[in-house]
């Protein structure tokens, strides 16, 4: 195989990716059932009560949003090790931190992007207010790729041990508490009238930062994981 | 000595938090001891089995 | 003089030399910290006056306090010892970070349990969403992280090493942590109840308080002694040494 260019070499993993993903198009629709099921269950288990699905609708959707990504997280790089073409991406001449980027990148369309889409339907039914759909929109336009990024270190990190379900719940708390905080402040702010700019130029600083040294980091763990 | 334990009235909150801190470090200081215990006897028991071994092969090659 | 270090340290960082090193001192510190205890248990507990606010409950301050302590400096022990683990590649500094993280969740589990029971007479809750308990109950999950993902992996090195890393990941985001939940606070005005105050804290209750803290410090060293020796013993079993420290200690009595 001869040495590709390296925008072509990023083209080829994204589109073998997106390829494959559109394949098994069942798996795609599974976070989005699981966050439909999920956000329905509140208000059965709340009471119907308009003021106060107004109330969590924002907190609701970002947790429902987040648990559907972290129940298709384990999955981003485990088909890839199980055929070998992980151990593969990692010994080609193009850097590996660019080409888990791209994977990453295809993670990300595949499983936040359909939940984005379906977003609006989850706050709609739980009464958010349309005036803060927007915000909403934007806080999950920047929440989604970070949990996408961090998970996907953590992901590399269990990349070397057979069950690993529980375990990246557990490592992923603590990382995405602030994307949460942040991202449910800027909603709970423009709820309440107040300004909400801060909390999301908050986070998109932490999203520039987690762009740039997320997929540096995905790289060394998968490294340490499968012992290169 | 009846007024140290009441602790003002707050008795109830008082010991059981040092009894919390006292048997999570004993536990934890415990743990590796056993540990080590068990391992040491494991290790033992693979050394005598070895032994054994060693020496049932060997005592055949002298007969022979 | 810089020669004679590098070389000291080195004798320091295998495992035969370390395990007889850390066999002998480990009595001591485990004795230091037992009497350090002890003086700072009759200060805290029999000396020190009651609080003119709180009476005697704030005399779980003299555990709360330096378990909180314990719970950042075991993590900041474990992150350096792991940044050593990751870069050189030293047995003995892996088995020190993973060894630590267990010492660490037991100092942060005392540290939010005694809180709580200290909260439930003070702020009449058991738990409430405190800028600084939510953060102490974040770096727990973190320990836990670290613990979990050293076992999930069969081969011990290996899950050392990704544990190791997850650890280093884990300290940049403990300030990140703490920020975003004082900033949720604000945004939330939660309970403002503080324990401390401003004011300042008399010195018949200081000292007990700094004499616990170098009690458990003492005892850190101890118990991850200890647990070195422990897991260095698991990690070399193949290895001459340790097999001659188990002939050696072999009990008269055990050998059936």
């Amino acid at each position: 195989m001869n040495q590709a260019s390296l925008p072509r070499a990023c083209a080829e993993v994204l589109r073998r990716d997106l390829t494959l993903a559109w394949r098994r198009r069942g798996d795609i629709a599974m976070p989005v059932l699981y966050a439909l099921i999920v956000a329905t269950l509140f208000p059965f288990a709340l009471g119907p009560e308009d003021a106060l699905l107004q109330r969590i609708a924002g907190g609701v959707v970002l947790v429902t949003v987040l648990l559907a990504m972290l129940l298709a997280l384990d999955a981003m790089f485990r088909s890839d090790i199980e055929d070998g073409s992980l151990e593969q991406l990692v010994l080609a001449p193009q850097p590996l931190a660019l080409m888990l980027a791209m994977k990453i990148l295809a993670h990300w369309l595949t499983t936040a992007l359909p939940l984005i889409v379906v977003a609006p339907l989850l706050a709609g039914m739980l009464h958010l207010p349309l005036a803060v759909m927007g915000v909403l929109l934007l806080a999950l336009l920047m929440a989604t790729p970070m949990l996408s990024l961090l998970g996907a270190v953590l992901v590399a990190l269990t990349a070397g041990t057979r069950r690993s379900g529980m375990l990246l719940a557990l490592m992923l708390l603590p990382l995405c508490v602030p994307v949460v905080i942040f991202a449910a402040g800027a909603v709970a702010a423009a709820q309440q009238g107040l300004p909400w700019v801060a909390p999301i130029a908050w986070l998109g600083a932490a999203l520039a930062l987690a762009l740039v040294l997320a997929p540096l980091a995905c790289a060394a763990a998968l490294r340490i994981a499968l012992d290169a | 000595m009846s007024h140290f334990f009441a602790m003002g009235g707050y008795a109830a909150y008082v010991w059981p938090a040092y009894a919390v801190f006292f048997i999570v470090l004993l536990a934890d200081f415990v743990s590796p001891l056993l540990r080590r215990r068990r391992n040491l006897r494991e290790l033992r028991a693979r050394l005598a089995r070895q032994t054994a071994r060693q020496h049932r092969s060997a005592t055949p090659a002298v007969n022979s | 003089m810089s020669k004679w270090i590098p070389l000291w340290l080195h004798k320091l960082g295998s495992p035969p030399i370390f395990y007889r090193f850390a066999g002998t001192l480990r009595p001591w510190f485990l004795g230091l910290a037992l009497v350090a205890g002890a003086v700072a248990l009759y200060g805290g507990l029999a000396l020190a006056p009651a609080d003119y606010q709180q009476g005697d409950a704030y005399r779980i301050i003299f555990i709360h306090v330096p378990s909180a302590w314990m719970g950042l400096f075991i993590y900041g022990v474990m992150a350096v010892a792991s940044f050593v683990a990751l870069v050189w590649r030293i047995k003995l500094a892996e088995a020190v970070a993973m060894e630590s993280a267990p010492i660490g969740a037991a100092f942060t589990f005392i540290t939010l349990v005694t809180g709580s029971l200290w909260g439930k007479p003070m702020w009449g809750t058991w738990w409430t969403w405190d800028a600084r308990l939510t953060s102490e109950l974040v770096l727990l999950f973190l320990y836990l992280g670290v613990i979990g993902l050293y076992h999930a992996f069969e081969d011990r090195r290996q899950g050392a090493r990704a544990a190791a890393f997850l650890a280093i990941i884990g300290i940049i985001n403990v300030p990140i942590v703490h920020f975003s939940v004082n900033w949720w606070n604000t945004l939330h005005q939660g309970s403002t109840v503080r324990i401390l105050g401003p004011s300042k804290i008399s010195a018949s209750m200081l000292w007990p308080l700094l004499t616990m803290m170098v009690a458990t410090k003492l005892y850190y060293v101890a118990s991850l002694f200890g647990r070195v020796r422990a897991d260095l013993l698991e990690l070399e079993s193949g290895k001459d040494w340790v097999r001659r420290i188990a002939t050696e200690n072999s009990v008269p009595g055990e050998q059936a």
